[in-house]
């Protein structure tokens, strides 16, 4: 099905090729035909794996071929002398060595080859493990050459350490083989795991990784593997689960979080009190889902307009506690101070500062490189995004340009940037009306649970779709919600949240019939249109 | 030290319309000829076969062309009694993938009571391993295809569970990788093909939570290549069946405009053969049902309104699955 090129032939050609096919068939069907009689009679012989052997070596994928193959090995070795079935598993080999030849990606050729060495007695995991190093020479990218190593390595069990070495040694006579960067990212975080700081890797080696990644994205800007690679090593940081927000009022009580967290993490490592006194009651989530990030608590406590409320979060042996204030009267919200830096170690920030510099010069050189404006406006996010933001968003446009293709996926990052700019400084308020106020469009939700107690939310004249719609859930505590002007053009998913007004003015695709349904629906909703 | 940017040139004379007529036609007629050479010699697979050409066939409203009867029967032919598995064809072993599609055709037809039902879940279940994953059949290859199979088949019928779902999550999610990505085991390459089997297991069990969906999207967006087309890992040629794996995956994690739509269309389109009707994995090659259905499919996610909408998750239409009140989870974003 893959890479068979139509060619144009004569019709002369075509019936010659066809007779031939024809003739190849007859056999194929006629081999076919005695394979499956024998194994009706139970005839497990030599002769079925001789038949069974010949029709693989042209067509490895017969998945029925190989089991019945393996059913007569199972047979031998119950009579055979250990010799006699050293030499079958030994011809079990050949085979899959030639099957493989000719299709180096068939999956029952390489499971077969896994089911000898792990049927047979005493193997030779040293040869398999030179076997798949030449294998590697032909085609350094063939998955399951790579698949087939780690169950050998599973299997003799040669040190890490020497594994480490062997990507080490591949990167270095070819940085655009990511199937080496991949195996090295496993063995990275297994050799030199951060234990004492919580990282997923050690500092010096964190550091080390940098370096190397650069060099490899230098020598070649335009091959990927090793973007990638930079990447991941840019997101190694502790992460840890934080309270953000607690809202109580007489309608609802909600607790947000940074991450998605288990009914089992609520139960327990958050206390609600009023008036010092724990609320009991049933959490659910927002979105209906085991995991979320936004919690409802249903509970009986009558929520009266002096009430001091408390929130507690466990976090190992100890606690964080959060204070609600009254916004208005029944209504308390406490918020913690938030951040959405990325907490690096100082070798690393150091190094990240080091290649900040070498991609600027680099830029300098190619300033329409996709991949080093990339890096660079990563490394400007990573170091310190406030400081950087307006570079930041500067060169999200300017990707914008030069990678039209992802357009979708810079509109969405500069969203997520800008709102991680916003939010810090609106956790200091204590207002219960949100306002976009940075220039960007956005055209995504993120971080909405962190939203979840504005009363009055405007996203008018911004860029969003109707695929945000099921998000809205989150705003929990709203009752106006402006969506003028965006490109919403159906209401489709719209989430059962209960608002007092609803604007979806300049929306210019919305189809009257949807909206007059919708209207149906939700009469007690004020709508504007 | 690599070069330049693995990928295809579109030429000029490229087909740029959709050719349904022609592709209704290519599959109404493929394997009416019992004789044909690539008929014969795909039988192992012909289970997999039914399912690309009846989907196909139900996304362009055609499949009133298919030999309904004659396919529902062959189904129940090819279920064995004693296991419950399905196999590809009549002497051959029962086994997971075909399994999947044995009854995935039969949801589709609304057929299910053509088979032991009980049988197939008996048969699914018992693939599955302590570590939560699930064998192809009993001879234990292990791979985040079967799981996604098992998890499709049984939420199909409507009974996950008779599997520890739990622990078919958490295997899944063993083989995440550094990129975001997955692949076939623990320690496995990310790919496209398998990225979609273990989002699309954890779209079915609404626990896409879990996934790194930023990293994940970004890595799928990077796929596109100057032609529109896409391939399924870093440095490799772009592929039509990627179209498919693709985009699923970033329909279920709600970015599907983090690549470049038209382009991408155009990739697809160009991809068919005017003269036999069908598609093909790359501009030029000779064509087969499989990427036939995959630029279909993808042509639904890309929002061509010709054809049926397609559900990311299952590849199947969005009619059955509404009909099996079936809801997959999208991400929110
Ligand atoms: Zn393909």
């Amino acid at each position: 099905m893959h890479g068979r090129i139509k060619v144009r032939t004569t019709e002369e050609e075509k019936a010659r090729k066809e007779k031939e096919r024809q003739e190849k068939l007859k056999i194929f069907k006629h081999a076919m035909q005695k394979i499956f009689n024998k194994r009706k009679e139970g005839e497990q012989d030599e002769e079925q794996l001789e038949i069974t052997g010949r029709v693989l070596s042209s067509n490895p994928d017969i998945y029925t071929l190989w089991n019945i193959r393996r059913e007569i090995l199972i047979v031998f070795s119950k009579t055979k002398t250990e010799e006699d079935m050293s030499k079958s598993y030994d011809n079990e080999l050949s085979l899959t060595e030639y099957c493989l030849k000719i299709n180096p990606k068939s999956y029952c050729a390489w499971h077969q080859r896994e089911w000898v060495l792990s049927t047979r007695p005493n193997p030779d995991w040293k040869k398999e493990l030179e076997l798949c190093n030449m294998y590697l020479k032909y085609d350094e990218r063939n998955f399951h050459t790579w698949d087939y190593r780690r169950f050998v390595v599973s299997q003799c069990k040669p040190s890490l350490q020497e594994e480490f070495d062997f990507t080490t040694e591949k990167l270095y006579d070819n940085f655009s083989n990511y199937s080496a960067w991949h195996y090295r990212s496993k063995m990275l975080v297994e050799l030199y795991p951060d234990l004492k700081g919580g990282r997923p890797i050690q500092d010096n080696h964190h550091k080390h990784e940098l370096k190397m990644v650069q060099s490899a994205a230098f020598t070649d800007p335009d091959d990927t593997s090793a973007w990638f690679y930079q990447r991941w090593l840019l997101g190694a940081v502790k992460v840890t689960i934080q309270l953000v927000s607690c809202t109580v009022t007489q309608s609802k009580s909600t607790i947000a979080f940074s991450r998605k967290v288990s009914n089992d993490y609520i139960n327990s490592k958050i206390n609600l009190y009023f008036d010092g006194v724990g609320v009991n009651g049933k959490w659910n989530p927002c979105s209906g889902l085991e995991y979320d990030d936004l919690w409802i608590l249903e509970h009986n406590h009558e929520v009266t307009d002096n009430l001091d409320i408390k929130v507690e979060h466990i976090l190992g042996d100890e606690k964080q506690t959060i204070n609600c204030a009254k916004y208005k009267p029944y209504t308390y919200v406490g918020k913690n101070e938030i951040s959405f830096k990325n907490q690096y170690s100082e070798p690393v920030i150091e190094e990240l500062n080091v290649q900040l510099d070498s991609c600027r010069q680099l830029l300098a050189l190619e300033p329409d490189n996709k991949w080093t404006l990339l890096t660079t406006t990563f490394f400007l996010y990573c170091i310190d995004a406030s400081l950087y933001h307006n570079e930041i968003m500067a060169n999200l446009e300017t990707l914008k340009n030069l990678d039209s293709q992802r357009i979708g996926y810079y509109s969405d990052l500069i969203s997520k940037w800008s709102v991680e700019q916003q939010l810090p400084k609106d956790y200091k308020t204590d207002s219960l009306q949100y306002k976009i106020d940075f220039s960007e469009k956005i055209t995504s939700l993120p971080h909405l649970q962190y939203y979840n107690f504005y009363q009055i939310v405007d996203l008018s004249h911004q860029a969003l779709t109707s695929r945000i719609l099921p998000t809205l859930v989150k705003l929990q505590h709203c009752k106006v919600l402006d969506l003028s002007g965006n490109n919403i053009n159906t209401l489709d998913g719209f989430p059962d949240i209960d608002l007092d007004e609803l604007y979806l003015k300049n929306n210019d695709e919305l189809n009257a019939t949807e909206i007059e349904i919708f209207k149906e629906k939700h009469k007690s909703m004020k709508i504007y249109i | 030290m690599s070069f330049k940017t693995k990928d295809v040139t579109l030429s000029e004379d490229r087909p740029k319309a959709l050719l349904l007529q022609k592709h209704s036609d290519y599959l109404a007629s493929y394997g009416l000829n019992k004789e044909d050479y690539e008929f014969c010699m795909t039988e192992y697979l012909r289970m997999s076969g039914i399912y690309w050409s009846l989907t196909a066939m139900e996304l362009m409203a055609q499949s009133s062309r298919m030999p309904k009867d004659d396919i529902i029967s062959f189904i129940a032919s090819c279920q064995d009694s004693e296991s419950g598995g399905i196999s590809a064809s009549h002497g051959h072993d029962p086994h997971m993938l075909y399994t999947l599609s044995a009854v995935q055709v039969l949801a589709m037809y609304d057929k299910l009571d053509a088979i032991d039902v009980e049988g197939v879940v008996r048969y699914v279940s018992s693939l599955q391993q302590e570590d939560g994953s699930f064998f192809g059949d009993i001879w234990g290859e292990v791979d985040t295809r079967f799981s996604f199979c098992a998890v499709m088949c049984l939420s199909l019928l409507h009974r996950l569970d008779a599997i520890d779902v739990n622990k078919a999550i958490d295997f899944v999610l063993s083989c995440m990788n550094f990129d975001g990505g997955f692949g076939s085991k623990p320690g496995s390459e990310s790919h496209a093909g398998l990225i979609y089997c273990c989002v699309g297991t954890l779209s079915i069990c609404k626990r896409m939570d879990a996934l790194k969906a930023d990293e994940l999207a970004w890595w799928l967006c990077e796929r596109q290549l100057p032609s529109g087309g896409l391939n399924g890992r870093p440095e490799k040629l772009p592929d039509l069946c990627y179209s498919w794996w693709v985009m699923s995956s970033l329909s279920m994690l709600n970015r599907i405009d983090w690549v470049d739509k038209k382009n991408l269309e155009q990739y697809i389109l160009a991809c068919q053969d005017a003269e036999t009707g069908g598609f093909s994995d790359r501009p030029g090659d000779i064509t087969d049902p499989f990427h036939t259905l995959f630029g279909l499919a993808g042509l639904s996610l890309l929002g061509n309104t010709t054809i049926k909408r397609v559900n990311p998750t299952y590849c199947m239409p969005q009619e059955t699955i509404d009909r099996l009140k079936l809801e997959p989870q999208i991400l929110q974003i």
